[in-house]
């Protein structure tokens, strides 16, 4: 797959190709833990403000998003622009389910994030019956995306309409507390990111790889491309799901714009772009930059917009394998000059 | 006309020609004869323009013109047939010949010549290339060529994929071409088909050019004949 | 029904005019501008603002127009250079993220700068009436010109030298280089022609609607889905799908409402591309 995305040069849009994944799983234990206890301990520092540590759920909330993005993007090669919908599926899904239907929180989480996790895997099974190139699974996506925009804004009575709408179920919960939310989040996000590592270890991890290199030689080899994508696809988008719903109700409010498409997908990509794609801490650094850069710059309104613009051109023309991986090998090449 | 000296080219780091060195003097017939895979398809691209080569030099009429990509070697009076041919499949003949000139206007007196010489492509005037046979989609390679009235020709492997009574039509269209002053290089797999066309030759193999000499020097050449004209 | 259908085909029209820049600049260079849209909106502006200075429409319209041209130039001098050096996939997929990142900083700008700058150029005079509708001047006019406008585009494309060696190397780019052409040269050519379209079609959508600084995402959207199922690279078949779905976009949104019908448009997008990715009239690979 990359002799895809492989320019004239050589440049590979995509990096992550880290062939040193050890076997042992205290090598992924202890980063994970070392980050969780990190992360663990910012509520010391912003838990007075409820702003603050509503800016830092949220940030959890993109957190899970890029690794679940980072799951069929960087390690499938799927291109699903449709990843602010999926989560937004396990969001209004949820709520529906909790506060029209009457289900408990558990279950209506549970539904919909399986529901976020089988449109997944239909838009993946779909792209690949059909051989779908990238730039199609992109449009293909992107209208999934669309539509769910529109559907959001149509049923209006359910969802709130332009406006969104208040979630009562969980109202009298710890899930709206100040501190249980951004434990809860961060739970998910680091066993997010102990699945990602996980599979990166195991036999799928294995056949991602080989499908993401050389498409044609992985099959070659045996490798169910079509599967292994459907795969890939299943596992990020019940992340995508079970992180929107879950952040949803954590909210109590909800709105099209919570899960849109500029405010979503972009957002995940020029994190998951930023730190690295298909990297296992990737989606950390990035999430964390622009979680911050995002705060910064809300207060210039539209602005914002520009300042993405630029970064995605940025981003994507000089360092297209994330800062991390572009970091390092600067870092390679000016130590081998200090040396020389 | 055509001096090449050390040339080297392959794809991706990797050389399929090796040091090649020919000439083509004016109003000659040469051919590059050598067999599958010897490298005379990425000879041709080389010289073509399509491909840069790695080391070497191409001279035309004087000029180096090593390097410069294919757009502007065919505005020098050079044209090239490939064996791909390259047409345009949503175009008509017309359309071909009339662009065959760009981006000087067509000369009509060019086009009745060409089209005097392929009367088929006369009766296929607004047909489209890609619904055209093998043979038909040939002159129409090299008509479109013609057209800007060049005064070398280069072809690759033009007998491919066409029957023997056509590839032997090809040849003496070419042959007609020639004495109306036209300089022409071809490369070839079908040896007896160029040794009955050129003066002289070179014979590639592996990328390297192992033998040259005039036509019958060549044929006269056992291991010429033994490797390519199947005699032992 | 027939005032949907007349309706349908004046929004139609534009939308294959749109469709039909976007598709010429992938059928050519294999390279999806995603700044379509903001190109329209911007030079929409442009004349906006002439107008208001006191230009005369028309010479503010030709302002527009060779706004979108420029903008279409600047396009392929800067950031499509990298691109350029890519081939195949990783080429259309940087040129769709860099071309995105350019509708960002555009539209955010726009945004932020000028929020309430629209542009509706009124055509004065009564209703005329079309097969029993009657039907607005703007309309008639905006369809006129699009009409004449792809009529041209036509003769262009069959009848001149130009006209043919672009075509040339939308057919086979080696071929094309064989026998002089330069696809760079042409391509740059092309980005200014999808520019000065895009400005045209910005033009005539606000003799029938205002075009404001917001409209360049939906602009953008709109010609991706229209190119992409008429078939990319193929210009009549951008036009014909163009037409198809401003029927279907208008009839739809008469019958069921403007989120169902769009939510309709959309599937039905997704539908031709899953049951044929080449597009309605693209060929086959």
């Amino acid at each position: 797959m990359s002799s895809r995305f492989t320019g004239s040069t050589g440049t590979s849009l995509i990096g992550g190709t880290e062939t040193r994944t050890t076997r042992s799983i205290p090598a992924l234990l202890i980063p994970i833990i070392l980050v969780g206890a990190a992360l663990a301990l910012v509520p010391l520092w912003l838990g007075d403000s409820r702003v603050l540590m509503g800016v830092a759920v949220l940030g959890l909330a993109f957190f899970c998003y890029v690794i679940g993005f980072n799951v069929i993007f960087g390690s499938t090669g799927q291109l699903f622009l449709c990843v602010g919908a999926l989560a937004g599926v396990g969001g209004f899904g949820a709520t529906i389910l909790a506060d029209n239907a009457g289900w408990p929180i558990l279950l209506s989480i549970i539904a919909a994030t399986l529901a976020a996790t089988l449109i997944g895997g239909l838009l993946s099974y779909v792209a690949v019956i059909r051989s779908l190139g990238v730039i199609f699974t992109g449009i293909v996506t992107l209208i999934f995306s669309l539509s769910f925009d529109a559907l959001l804004l149509g049923l209006s009575h359910l969802t709130g309409g332009d406006t969104g709408r208040l979630i009562k179920s969980g109202s009298d919960t710890f899930l709206r507390e100040r501190l249980p939310p951004y434990y809860l989040m961060l739970g998910l996000a680091l066993v997010f990111l102990l699945i990602h590592g996980l599979l990166r270890r195991s036999h799928i991890g294995w056949a991602f790889r080989a499908l993401r290199d050389d498409e044609i030689a992985a099959e070659l080899a045996g490798v169910d491309v079509a599967r292994y994508r459907v795969y890939g696809a299943l596992i990020g988008a019940a992340m995508l799901g079970l992180a929107g719903s879950t952040y949803a109700l954590t909210e109590g409010r909800i709105s099209p714009t919570t899960f849109g498409f500029g405010h979503v997908d972009v957002v995940v990509m020029v994190m998951l772009a930023f730190g690295g794609i298909g990297t296992l801490f990737g989606p950390i650094v990035g999430a964390i930059t622009f979680t911050i850069v995002d705060e910064i710059l809300i207060d210039f309104g539209q602005l914002r917009q520009v300042a993405y613009g630029i970064l995605v051109i940025i981003l994507f023309l000089w360092m297209p394998r994330g800062v991390i991986p572009s970091a390092a090998s600067l870092w390679r090449r000016i130590s081998r000059q200090v040396k020389a | 006309m055509l001096e090449v000296n050390g040339l080297s080219a392959g794809y991706q780091g990797n050389d399929v020609v090796h040091d090649v060195a020919f000439r083509v003097a004016q109003g000659e017939a040469v051919m590059i004869i050598g067999s599958n895979g010897a490298g005379k398809t990425t000879l041709f691209q080389a010289l073509c323009g399509l491909l840069p080569p790695s080391s070497g030099e191409v001279i035309f009429e004087g000029s180096d013109i090593t390097g410069i990509p294919a757009e502007r070697i065919a505005r020098l009076g050079m044209r090239f047939v490939s064996a791909a041919r390259h047409l345009f499949p949503r175009m008509t003949v017309e359309e071909h010949l009339l662009l065959g000139a760009y981006p000087h206007k067509p000369d009509p007196k060019t086009m009745s010549i060409v089209l005097d010489l392929f009367p088929r492509l006369a009766e296929r005037r607004r047909q489209h290339a890609g619904t055209m046979s093998g043979g038909e989609q040939q002159m129409l390679a090299v008509g479109r060529a013609l057209m800007s009235k060049p005064r070398l020709l280069v072809l690759d492997e033009p007998s491919t994929g066409l029957a023997p009574l056509l590839a032997k039509a090809a040849y003496e269209a070419l042959d007609v071409l020639r004495e109306q002053g036209l300089t022409v290089l071809v490369t070839e797999q079908q040896v007896p088909l160029a040794m009955a066309f050129s003066d002289r030759g070179y014979v590639l193999e592996n990328g390297f050019i192992r033998l040259e000499g005039t036509t019958e020097q060549l044929a006269a050449n056992p291991a010429v004949r033994s490797a390519y004209l199947g005699v032992t | 029904m027939t005032a949907n259908i007349l309706d349908g085909i004046v929004l139609g029209l534009q939308f294959g005019l749109l469709a039909a820049g976007l598709t010429l600049i992938y059928g050519l260079g294999g390279v999806l501008n995603l700044a379509h849209g903001q190109i329209a909106v911007t030079s929409a502006m442009t004349v906006a603002f002439a107008i208001d200075a006191g230009v005369p429409v028309v010479l503010a319209v030709g302002l527009g127009l060779l706004a979108g041209g420029f903008f279409g130039l600047l396009l392929d001098l800067t950031i499509l250079r990298p691109v350029y050096r890519l081939r195949g996939e990783a080429r259309v997929l940087l040129s769709l993220l860099l071309t995105l990142g350019v509708s960002f900083i555009v539209d955010g700008y726009l945004n932020w700068r000028y929020p309430l700058k629209t542009l509706n150029i009124y055509i004065g005079g009564g209703a005329i009436d079309i097969l029993g509708v009657p039907m607005r001047r703007g309309s008639l006019v905006a369809s006129a010109i699009t009409l004449l406008t792809i009529t041209g585009l036509f003769v262009f494309f069959r009848s001149t030298s130009l006209g043919r060696a672009i075509r040339s190397v939308i057919e086979d780019e080696a071929g094309a280089r064989l026998i002089g052409i330069d696809p760079k040269q042409m391509l740059r050519l092309i980005l200014v022609l999808s520019g000065v379209l895009a400005a045209l079609v910005a033009v005539t959508r606000s003799m029938v609607a205002p075009v404001d600084t917001q409209s360049g995402l939906s602009i953008t959207v709109f010609a991706l889905i229209v190119t992409v199922v008429g078939g990319l690279g193929n210009v009549i078949g951008a036009l014909l799908a163009g037409i198809i779905l401003g029927i279907v976009n208008v009839v739809a949104a008469d019958l069921i409402g403007s989120y169902i019908s769009l939510i309709l448009l959309l599937v039905a997008a997704a539908v031709t591309i899953l049951i044929r990715p080449a597009g309605l009239l693209g060929v086959k690979e």
